[in-house]
């Protein structure tokens, strides 16, 4: 069975251009269009990956990163930063969070800046879930 | 009294020694001639203050005497002593100015009457010239304060950086400074006190002044407001004016214009505001930067869905890149459209149009998005607007902006329960204001937003904003020298009314 990977993305133009890469990699593709339907769907029925933006109108990424990387029974699904927002400033917003929050949450592991050749984006996430 | 000094004059002796001697007892000082020439020498000489003579003397008589003194000296009081009946003597020596006369034989209480007489006259004759040499210096005084104060209020006016234009109750004109020669490029020995009102302004501010004097004769002034003046040789000056009204016992003397030329604050404004936003533009580029990245991302993105499509002959797949491909080529020329009127000056381009029908094309343009939102968009538009001379271009690019911003909006709302729609209302204010509403049921802004909604970069539409729409709007708005209001609740929507003054179409000379 091919796994699962859950874009959450507000950009229906991102949505379809990694949907499609995802499918022509033999992957499921799952789209969510912001951070609240994203985290509906990965409490319903956790992916194997998720490809985050972070400027969303409704639920951020960065807030539903936190969310993922502080729940314990979902901290163990990789996750792919694909945003606009340059990684600088996501690491200044989590960092500031983090002090305001206390505790520390762990850097994502990849994260890509838009725009992203298709090849990029595949081995990005042959590289998390093979 | 000084007048203290007699000379008496008589061919008879003996009465001129009685004479003295009374008169020396009163107090007099006294002195005595004898013959008419012989009275003139001492006169000559000694100059009495007053003089009584004789009048029937051997040679020089009294009368000869009396017409030489008055002759040397008007103002001496001279006494004319006359035989009974002599009536004829008595009207000559009056016509030649004597004072008195007493009849012989002299009586000392008539010569004393006379004499106080004679005195009062010399005492008054000099307090009088007394006050009208003082006189005479006051109003000369006075004179010269008032030439001075004159003056130095020509010279305020004259050299005041205000123009000052004074019309008098028949609005002649009766003050032009060097200023307001300037302003309205007339020379002002041809103006002041030639032309009236209606020669130096338009007829409509003429009139206008005339109204206000006319119309509210209790108010005295125009206060300081801003406005377009437009001279005789049709050059538009923008000035900052007032008016006084000048009445005088409740009487209307004329009127007071005072105009400052705006035009050199006017071009500074005009040209910090531009640098301003070009600076804008600069900050909205690096918020920009992420905007672009998303249309980068749509047309790679697209071009590969694309080949995808190809690759495998999949219709779906073809037309979802292909309709990517040519969002992403719009919003490129969107974007560009929206930096380019940012950045320049831009001056409306006013001309008779239907502005109803520009709502029906715009609510066209965007009735496929908004039903694929489930949106519904109505307009109510007022039949009666018809061609007014506006914008065409302001009222089409900021309906569209408010259109698609209301379109967010109810996308945007957490609460998909509700009947999303967008309502576009158009109607005329006071005869003067074209007015276009756009009312949405969606998200509304909290307060944030909204004191923001107008900044540069200022986006709530996370990468899907340039943060330049609204920017764009109220920079055409405002061009067209109108206004938006912005009236929002939170979780409830939006309403947005601009007004843009107007023209009636056919009140324009369309030449």
């Amino acid at each position: 069975m091919s796994k699962k990977v859950l874009v959450v993305d507000d950009d229906p133009d991102v949505r379809s251009f990694v949907v499609t890469v995802l499918e022509e990699n033999h992957y499921t593709p799952l789209v969510a269009q912001d951070g609240v339907e994203g985290l509906e769907m990965i409490e319903k029925e956790p992916p194997d990956l998720v490809i985050l933006d972070v400027l969303m109108p409704r639920g951020s990424g960065i807030r539903l990163y936190r969310k993922l990387k502080t729940d314990d029974s979902l901290k163990e699904i990789p996750v792919i930063m694909f945003t606009g927002i340059a990684m600088r400033s996501f690491l200044k917003s989590q960092k500031a969070l983090d002090e305001f929050n206390g505790g520390e949450v762990p850097k994502p592991d990849i994260y890509l800046e838009k725009p992203v050749e298709p090849e990029e984006l595949v081995r990005a996430i042959q590289k998390k879930i093979g | 009294m000084s007048a203290n000094k007699i000379l008496i004059v008589d061919d008879e002796e003996i009465i001129v020694r009685l004479l003295s001697m009374s008169l020396r007892s009163d107090g007099y000082e006294t002195l005595s001639a004898y013959s008419g020439e012989q009275g003139l020498e001492v006169f000559k000489s000694e100059s009495p203050d007053i003089v009584v003579t004789d009048i029937k003397m051997p040679g020089m008589d009294g009368l000869e005497l009396l017409k030489k003194i008055k002759e040397i000296d008007s103002d001496k009081e001279v006494i004319i002593v006359t035989g009974h009946g002599d009536i004829d003597s008595t009207i000559i020596a009056l016509q030649y100015g004597a004072s008195d006369f007493i009849n012989k034989p002299v009586r000392d209480e008539a010569l004393a009457i006379a004499l106080e007489r004679a005195k009062e006259k010399i005492y008054i004759r000099e307090k009088l010239e007394g006050y009208t040499k003082n006189l005479e210096q006051k109003i000369a005084e006075a004179t010269e304060e008032i030439r001075r104060k004159s003056n130095f209020q020509k010279l305020l006016i004259h050299s005041s950086h205000d123009a000052i234009v004074a019309f008098d109750h028949d609005w002649k004109v009766v003050v032009f400074n060097p200023e307001a020669a300037r302003i309205f490029g007339e020379n002002a020995a041809n103006v002041r006190n030639k032309m009236t009102i209606q020669d130096l302004y338009s007829q409509k501010v003429a009139d206008s002044f005339k109204d206000f004097v006319k119309n509210q004769p209790q108010k005295k002034d125009i206060p300081w407001k801003e406005m377009v003046f437009k001279v005789k040789d049709g050059r538009q000056i923008p000035v900052r004016h007032a008016t006084n009204v000048l009445h005088v016992k409740g009487e209307f003397m004329g009127i007071v214009n005072f105009f400052q030329d705006l035009t050199e604050i006017k071009q500074l404004e005009k040209e910090l505001v531009q640098s301003e936003r070009l600076a804008a533009v600069g900050q909205t580029v690096s918020g920009l930067a992420h905007y672009v990245k998303n249309i980068l991302i749509g047309l790679k993105g697209g071009s590969y869905v694309v080949d995808v499509g190809m690759k495998k002959n999949d219709t779906a797949k073809l037309k979802t890149g292909w309709n990517t491909i040519k969002n992403n080529i719009n919003r490129v020329a969107d974007l560009t459209q929206d930096l380019l009127t940012y950045s320049k000056e831009r001056e409306p381009e006013i001309e008779p149009c239907f502005p109803n029908e520009i709502v029906e094309d715009v609510i066209d343009l965007v009735s496929n998005v908004a039903s694929t939102n489930n949106i519904k968009i109505s307009k109510v538009t007022d039949p009666g607007i018809g061609e007014l001379v506006v914008d065409p271009q302001t009222i089409h690019r900021t309906l569209l902006n408010l259109v698609n911003n209301a379109m967010d909006a109810c996308v945007e709302d957490e609460d998909t329960s509700k009947k999303f729609e967008i309502q576009v209302k158009t109607y005329l204010e006071s005869n003067t204001m074209f007015c276009l509403e756009v009312k949405d049921n969606g998200c509304g802004m909290d307060e944030e937003t909204q004191a923001r909604l107008f900044d540069p970069m200022f986006s709530s539409k996370g990468g899907k904003g340039t943060g330049l729409g609204l920017l764009v709007t109220g920079k055409l708005v405002e061009e067209h020298k109108g206004s938006i209001d912005t009236d929002t609740r939170l979780g409830q929507g939006t309403t947005f009314v601009v007004r843009l003054p107007y023209k009636k179409a056919d009140a324009v000379d369309r030449n």
